[in-house]
């Protein structure tokens, strides 16, 4: 290994050190597209640098080249003044860099810290010694966690924890985040924020901090990058900006920020319609005996939006899967329209009128194998067929409309639905659940993970949908998202709901106390 | 009728990736080919006998490819079913005992009633494909009870039944036929009642049972229901995402069973008829399913799923079969046609395991890639 961050300065130090990392030049293309175009930055030891773009912008081609999993085109890394090669992430770990990744690298069946050691080459496999370790690296950055966990069974701000655990064990000088927050809860974003201060001001280290989220960067960081389009359009340091500044840089125009102007047009709106969905005492106990649902009652009524405001982890993904069949409720009734539903019967909330956007559209949104038409059609298999015969120009016709209309870029309905990007995808399964014309639409973390124009469309569907007498369910760990969209809040805590407020008449210190648990 | 002609032809136009997975076809096979030309002239024979013989036994010799059509018949059937429970991503591997199973099923109606008919005929196959379906079922009713791994219990209902069959054919009252004054060494039943033999297709001397057709029809039919019916659609939603499945309405009971079921139902068909066809001298005997229930199921794995696929393949299996026979009269081991054809498959699965492998990359790169 080799040593390239001792540097002696001999004297007053009157040379300023080079800097921990330094890209330039740095293009990358993939076929006509430049994912990353002369791409020059700079980061310091001491600062956490945020690196902020819209989805495709080339933040996580560059990040991704930095750690040697993408070679790039041309260009050079520096690394405390020193030229580096870097092929491999193994490499990148040998010269200091490390980085925890958006989708998680671990192994469920494992323990914690069966999979903090996963990687080692050493050929014993010390388990106190490992549990130890998990413990050290806990204790000293606040990131508590039990080693004997299996990882299976954890919520995603501990799996992020057993990342960062992982991640930090080798001592990287340079700590680089792909969106970390995404899956997160705003505790979970707070305490994971700590913890990069701490590794820049105790230890000195770099971070990077890799996002599409304003608020985060203007929180986090000491300075931003900004890309577009594969390049650095604006750099600076964080005190010295705003939101919009930031916002109008990243997208290259003026958006409609999240203020609450959009949800006045409409407040108030849908209070008195009748009600399309009613939950009356809905209990779930998991096979293990655990409470998941705990007497939940909750009622949506037609053309209003209802926001579950929550941490994550009190019941939310339960609540989703029983409004789509995935669970049954061991007490209490789920009505649509008035009308009782057999819960956990297939398909049996899709018939009686529920839309689902799932949280993980990959879990029970789509069929990644299956083609974008096919995908269209799966709810409503029975209007293109006749007497079990699938009529395939039907399905395609219908297919090529709701593409249209929904604006999902895909060359052809015929592709298979793996080869569109998550946003795509996203517009996919809300085109087909709102196709059915449903009674209530039940949106899951529905901006997870997409950008902010994406993020901006998703609202604006949600709130035709409502105009046109949906009932929406909008299930979000995210606050602002839900003050943003919903006419009613309720919330969420340890499966079941504990408050509610309209949100024209929101308290946000009521709002806050009813989230943790303390109202 | 346009459009399906469209996407057909918008298929056959290869791309970059298709054009390297022909080569690695191509390639694989050759290699086989040479290993299994090499371990044949190891082996102390010459290659080019060998090859003859098998080309000999298989099609040039007179009536040979009537006899090649013959076996293809219960491959084909058996690969068909096996194709129906793995799209609704169920995995049946005991095709070798419901083949079994149905074969013994018939062999009550068809060698039993005597002189028999047509609609005997009919109600063997059909006890036949019901005998078979039980035979899966059973395994399905588990894994929808208790959660008992369909793999396994498919797996060992063969060792079962073929501990069943062989019951039968100890006692007179079941299916042995006793032939007085001789000591029953041969255990096996009495011939098919010549009324209740599958009709025989001469075609230039080359005779095969009405099988022939019948399994070809069921390919193009399975074909159709797969690819063309809200059944088949399920079924594929069911195999490749059983929660998608499930919220769109999907139930894995009622879907998965009826894949099961079908899959017992065809493999259970193909015993029967292969008795009705006139395979070992038109009689029933513990050994009678003779691995074709094995060999079917290769024939699905290797035509990927694909009812329309398993056609040629079940014929190239069927060719190694009936051409193997020739390799003994030829003085060169038949036990090497075995040898051959698990090289053939394995070869069969190299290329697409490597696309498979190749798309998921890229399908993760894209995941990543677009965040």
């Amino acid at each position: 290994m080799t040593q390239p961050d001792v540097t002696v300065v001999v004297g007053g130090g009157a040379k300023a050190p080079s800097p921990a990392v330094a890209i330039r030049s740095i293009t990358k293309s993939y076929g006509a597209l430049r994912a990353c175009d002369d791409v020059s930055m700079v980061l310091q030891a001491g600062r956490i640098h945020g690196i902020l773009g819209q989805n495709g912008a080339g933040k996580s081609t560059l990040m991704k080249i930095l750690i040697g999993l993408v070679t790039p085109d041309s260009g050079e890394i520096h690394l405390a003044g020193e030229r580096v090669q870097v092929t491999s992430p193994q490499q990148a770990a040998d010269l200091g860099i490390g980085m925890v990744h958006q989708h998680f690298s671990l192994v469920d069946a494992l323990t914690v810290w069966e999979n903090v050691v996963l990687g080692d080459r050493s050929s014993r496999l010390d388990a106190d010694r490992a549990r130890a370790l998990v413990a050290e690296i806990g204790g000293r950055y606040g990131l508590g966690i039990d080693p004997d966990a299996r990882v299976g069974t954890l919520t995603a701000g501990q799996r992020q924890r057993v990342e960062i655990v992982k991640c930090l064990r080798r001592n990287p000088r340079v700590l680089i985040f792909d969106e970390p927050t995404s899956v997160l809860t705003m505790e979970e974003s707070e305490q994971l924020f700590g913890v990069l201060r701490q590794v820049v001001r105790d230890e000195g280290g770099t971070v990077a901090l890799v996002s599409h989220r304003l608020e985060e960067v203007l929180k986090a960081t000491d300075d931003v990058v900004i890309m577009r389009d594969g390049r650095v359009v604006a750099e600076m340091p964080t005190s010295g900006t705003s939101p919009d500044e930031l916002a109008r840089a990243m997208v290259g125009r003026d958006v409609r920020l999240r203020t609450s102007d959009a949800h006045h047009m409409r407040s108030g709106a849908g209070t008195d319609g009748d009600v399309a969905l009613r939950l009356s005492g809905v209990t779930v106990r998991s096979r293990r005996g655990g409470t998941e649902l705990d007497g939940l009652s909750l009622t949506v009524r037609a053309g209003e939006i209802v926001g579950v405001a929550g941490a994550e982890g009190n019941g939310q993904r339960v609540l989703a899967d029983v409004l789509s069949s995935l669970r049954r409720v061991t007490s209490g009734t789920v009505e649509v329209g008035g009308a009782a539903v057999d819960t956990g019967r297939a398909g049996a909330m899709a018939a009686a009128g529920i839309g689902v956007v799932p949280e993980d559209r990959h879990d029970s949104g789509c069929v990644l194998d299956m083609t974008v038409a096919e995908n269209l059609a799966l709810t409503s298999l029975d209007r293109v067929s006749s007497r079990g015969a699938l009529d395939l120009p039907a399905m395609r016709e219908s297919a090529e409309r709701l593409i249209a209309q929904f604006g999902v870029s895909c060359p052809s309905p015929d592709v298979p639905m793996w080869t569109l990007s998550g946003g795509n995808q996203q517009r996919v399964v809300l085109a087909r659940e709102l196709s059915v014309r449903p009674k209530v639409l039940v949106a899951a973390q529905p901006t997870r993970g997409l950008d902010v124009s994406a993020i901006e469309y998703m609202g604006d569907r949600l709130r035709e949908a409502a105009a046109d007498g949906v009932g929406v369910l909008l299930i979000s760990s995210e606050l602002d998202e839900i003050l943003h969209l919903a006419d009613r809040i309720v919330v969420i805590y340890k499966g079941a709901i504990v408050g509610e407020m309209p949100n024209e008449a929101v308290d946000m210190a009521r709002l806050g106390m009813l989230i943790g648990g303390a109202a | 009728m346009r459009v399906v002609l469209r996407s057909a032809i918008g298929r056959l136009r290869l791309g970059r990736d298709q054009r390297e997975l022909a080569l690695l076809y191509v390639a694989c096979l050759v290699g086989a080919l040479l290993v299994s030309l090499l371990l044949i002239e190891v082996n102390g024979s010459s290659w080019t006998r060998a090859v003859n013989a098998l080309v000999d036994g298989a099609f040039q010799n007179p009536g040979r490819w009537g006899e090649t059509l013959r076996r293809t018949a219960p491959l084909l059937v058996v690969a068909v079913g096996s194709v129906v429970a793995t799209k609704a991503g169920i995995i049946n591997i005991g095709q070798e005992g419901q083949l079994l199973v149905g074969a013994m099923g018939g062999a009550f109606i068809l060698t039993l009633v005597q002189p028999g008919n047509p609609l005997m005929l009919v109600l063997g196959i059909a006890l036949g494909a019901a005998a078979g379906a039980l035979w899966a079922g059973l395994a399905g009713a588990l894994w929808y009870w208790r959660r008992i791994p369909i793999v396994l219990s498919t797996l060992l209902l063969v060792y079962l039944s073929s501990q069943m069959a062989a019951f039968t054919l100890t006692r007179g009252e079941l299916l042995l036929n006793v032939v007085p004054g001789e000591p029953n060494r041969l255990l096996q039943s009495a011939e098919v009642a010549p009324g209740s033999r599958l009709g025989i297709i001469e075609v230039f001397g080359n005779r095969f049972p009405l099988s022939v057709p019948v399994a070809l029809a069921m390919a193009l039919g399975f074909g159709w229901l797969l690819s063309r019916t809200t059944w088949g659609f399920r079924l594929k939603v069911l195999g490749l995402n059983p929660r998608t499945a499930q919220r769109a309405g999907v139930s894995d009971v009622r879907y998965g069973m009826s894949a099961i079921l079908v899959s017992g139902a065809t493999a259970g068909m193909a015993g029967a008829m292969m008795l009705a066809g006139g395979e070992s001298q038109y009689k029933f005997s513990s050994g009678f399913s003779s691995s074709v229930g094995w060999d079917g199921l290769l024939v699905a794995l290797v035509a990927r799923n694909s009812p329309l696929l398993a056609v040629p393949v079940a014929v190239v299996f069927a060719a190694l079969r009936s051409g193997s026979t020739f390799l003994s009269v030829a003085g060169i081991e038949a036990v090497l046609v075995d040898v051959v054809r698990a090289l053939l498959v394995v070869a069969l699965f190299i290329p697409p395991a490597i696309s498979d492998l190749r798309r998921k990359r890229r399908a993760l790169a894209s995941l990543t890639e677009r965040t």
